[in-house]
């Protein structure tokens, strides 16, 4: 068979995407988390990845026309326990939101699987191309979450030569997997990520993989975990920050008692990189009934 | 001898370029009704192309003959060739200018950086430029993007085609020229139209479609630029045997150079960036390996310089090593935002 060139205008003129839910942070990225390419979400702990995930799995089940990719989702954790209460919770809200479009629980339309290891996930990926041509649901899969990828990666390697060489292969031969299945299938990809520290404030020159002045997390530098190599298997980078801020509203009382200092967390949502945006960002609180943007 | 000193008019010559046609010897077997369809001009004008050719032809002979070999050039034709043909911009002035013009054609370029420094950005941006027509300054010729890594969104380009009609309808107000037939010519989804692309998913894909690039643009010889996002992605997998790797690649380079020697455009490598660990220390270098520097004929590296963007020529026969600050906007690649202060407040 001769390659033959995909003609552009055959197409839709924009990738499809994946809403999060909320009409804010869908405007932040465009309309959501593209299909047919993987996103990064990188954070620190307890800055809302999972929440987002899980979100992302209830809303991808939206029509078309809500935004959403009328698909089921599968989800991949590799830390545990699965929040499988915190799933249910933000089901039940969902649910009210949109009585019409669901008669079944939404959770029976996202089917999680656990992996323990970076070999282990290999493994499954075959499994789970025969799973994607053969779904056994009504609704399509039309989403992959893997929460996290790095949890696979950071404890198992040693920091030897060998060792991270054998690392960054996995990692390529990972993403030029789930790339091939995006592809194929019309999925959005998301991986989540965690931060390390940033050691040296402006890194070795050159070594600075975006722009990285925005990345505060709790008043620290931050820059995802896993370093260059798995920098380039992913085409776009979302970063959730978290930072405390002093309210100034209480004045009258930090006289009396100086512990009484309020304080807020305020979360944002940042596009670090991404070929079709722009460099921004959108604030957002995590209530009960899921992730929010904020003006 | 090559077309660009027959005389002939103008528009006449651009066609006859951008159909591939640079070297009187290239039109030397052609019928006029041949020559006709594929510049796309009445067969009498075609006739009297091939007449003066023929005629400048004879000229050479006459002059020393230099083509003592079928297909060999002197350096003097080789020089006027090369400052006839135009470049390809890359819409960022600063860029052009260490650039020397923009990108070559009948030249590799590799252009290499972290993820997020705006290689696709680049690799988008010239596959829209390379259509400015040629009244414009451009080549009027056709893209091929090669997507390995899935980094191509449509929406992108059709958002810096947009810009880029609109910025040719911008300096068209100032010239005053008649823009009209122009404008029908260009619309955004035209130049979608006129952009091949191909999806590549693996190593082996990748080289076969290589190896059928010679073959697809000699049936679309309007073809100027070649673009390949990222050479490197599926080349970081899968390979234990890296001296088979080494000799794919290096296959592939051959192949690449060959294509841009033999249709006269331009190809561009993007490539990712990796730490090489030399006497003690890490250093970020380009991926791939030291044999493959060899590859290319230029090499331009983008870094991040505080915040702002920059550009490094690495490796170039024909230009000083130089770096120049770009930005990436909604437009597409453009002068970087703080150099145009500098100029205000000059």
């Amino acid at each position: 068979m001769t390659p033959a060139p995909e003609n552009l205008l055959h197409r839709p003129l924009t990738t499809p995407k994946c809403t999060l839910g909320c009409p804010l942070l869908d405007r932040c990225l465009a309309g959501g988390f593209p299909c047919n390419s993987i996103t990064e979400l990188f954070a620190e702990s307890g800055c809302g990845k999972t929440q987002l995930c899980l979100q992302l799995a209830l809303s991808a089940q939206l029509p078309v026309s809500l935004g959403g990719l009328s698909g089921s989702s599968l989800y991949i954790h590799t830390e545990f326990p699965f929040p499988s209460r915190r799933l249910h919770q933000l089901s039940h809200a969902f649910r009210s939101t949109y009585p019409a479009i669901f008669k079944t629980d939404p959770c029976d339309s996202i089917f999680v699987h656990a992996v323990h290891s970076a070999d282990q996930l290999l493994d499954i990926l075959p499994k789970m191309e025969s799973f994607l041509s053969d779904p056994k649901t009504h609704l399509p899969v039309k989403l992959i979450v893997i929460d996290s990828i790095a949890a696979l990666f950071r404890s198992e390697f040693e920091n030897s030569p060998v060792e991270l060489k054998r690392r960054s292969s996995l990692f390529f031969k990972i993403s030029g997997k789930l790339k091939l299945l995006a592809k194929r299938f019309g999925l959005a990809v998301v991986v989540t990520n965690q931060v390390v520290d940033l050691i040296v404030p402006e890194g070795i020159n050159g070594m600075r993989i975006g722009n990285l002045a925005c990345l505060y997390s709790s008043g620290r530098r931050v820059c995802p975990a896993l370093g260059l190599a798995w920098a380039n298997c992913v085409n776009s980078r979302l970063f959730l920050s978290r930072n405390e801020e002093v309210e100034k509203e209480e004045k009258g009382l930090v006289d009396v008692d100086a512990n009484r200092v309020c304080t807020r967390t305020r979360r944002r949502l940042h596009v670090v990189f991404a070929p079709h945006l722009p460099e921004g960002s959108c604030e957002l609180v995590i209530t009960r009934e899921g992730v929010f943007g904020v003006e | 001898m090559e077309v660009g000193r027959l005389p002939i008019s103008a528009s006449q010559r651009g066609k006859l370029i951008s159909a591939g046609y640079t070297t009187l010897s290239s039109l030397s077997s052609l019928s006029p009704s041949v020559l006709a369809r594929e510049v796309n001009v009445s067969d009498t004008e075609a006739a009297q192309i091939l007449k003066v050719a023929s005629h400048g032809s004879r000229l050479d002979g006459s002059e020393g003959g230099c083509a003592t070999i079928n297909g060999a050039q002197t350096a003097w034709d080789m020089l006027h060739e090369e400052e006839m043909f135009p470049r390809i911009t890359t819409s960022c002035v600063d860029l052009d200018n260490i650039l020397g013009g923009g990108i070559n054609c009948k030249e590799v370029t590799e252009i290499g950086g972290v993820p997020g420094i705006g290689k696709t950005q680049l690799g988008i941006q010239l596959a829209v430029n390379v259509q400015i027509p040629v009244d414009y300054g451009g080549l009027g010729g056709k893209a091929i993007y090669i997507d390995t890594e899935g980094s191509f969104m449509v929406e992108r380009a059709l958002q810096i085609a947009e810009a880029c009609i609109e910025d040719m309808s911008e300096s068209d107000g100032l010239l005053r020229k008649d823009f009209k037939a122009c404008q029908l010519k260009m619309h955004p989804n035209n130049i979608l139209e006129n952009l091949f692309y191909f999806r590549v998913c693996s190593y082996t894909e990748q080289i076969a479609l290589t190896n059928y690039l010679e073959k697809f643009i000699s049936e679309h010889k309007d073809v100027k630029i070649v673009i390949v996002d990222s050479v490197t992605f599926h080349f970081r997998q899968d390979f234990d045997d890296m001296a088979l790797r080494t000799r794919l690649l290096s296959g592939m380079a051959l192949k690449l150079m060959k294509l841009a020697k033999v249709f006269s455009l331009a190809v561009v490598l993007l490539n990712q960036v990796t730490n090489k660990y030399t006497e003690g220390s890490f250093q970020l270098t380009l991926a791939l390996g030291d044999s493959w520097s060899h590859s290319c004929t230029n090499r331009v590296i983008l870094y991040w310089n505080g915040n702002e963007r920059y550009a490094y020529i690495d490796k170039s026969p024909s230009l000083r090593s130089a770096s120049a600050p770009y930005s990436v906007t909604s437009k597409g690649i453009r002068n970087s935002a703080s150099n145009c202060k500098r100029i205000k407040m000059m």
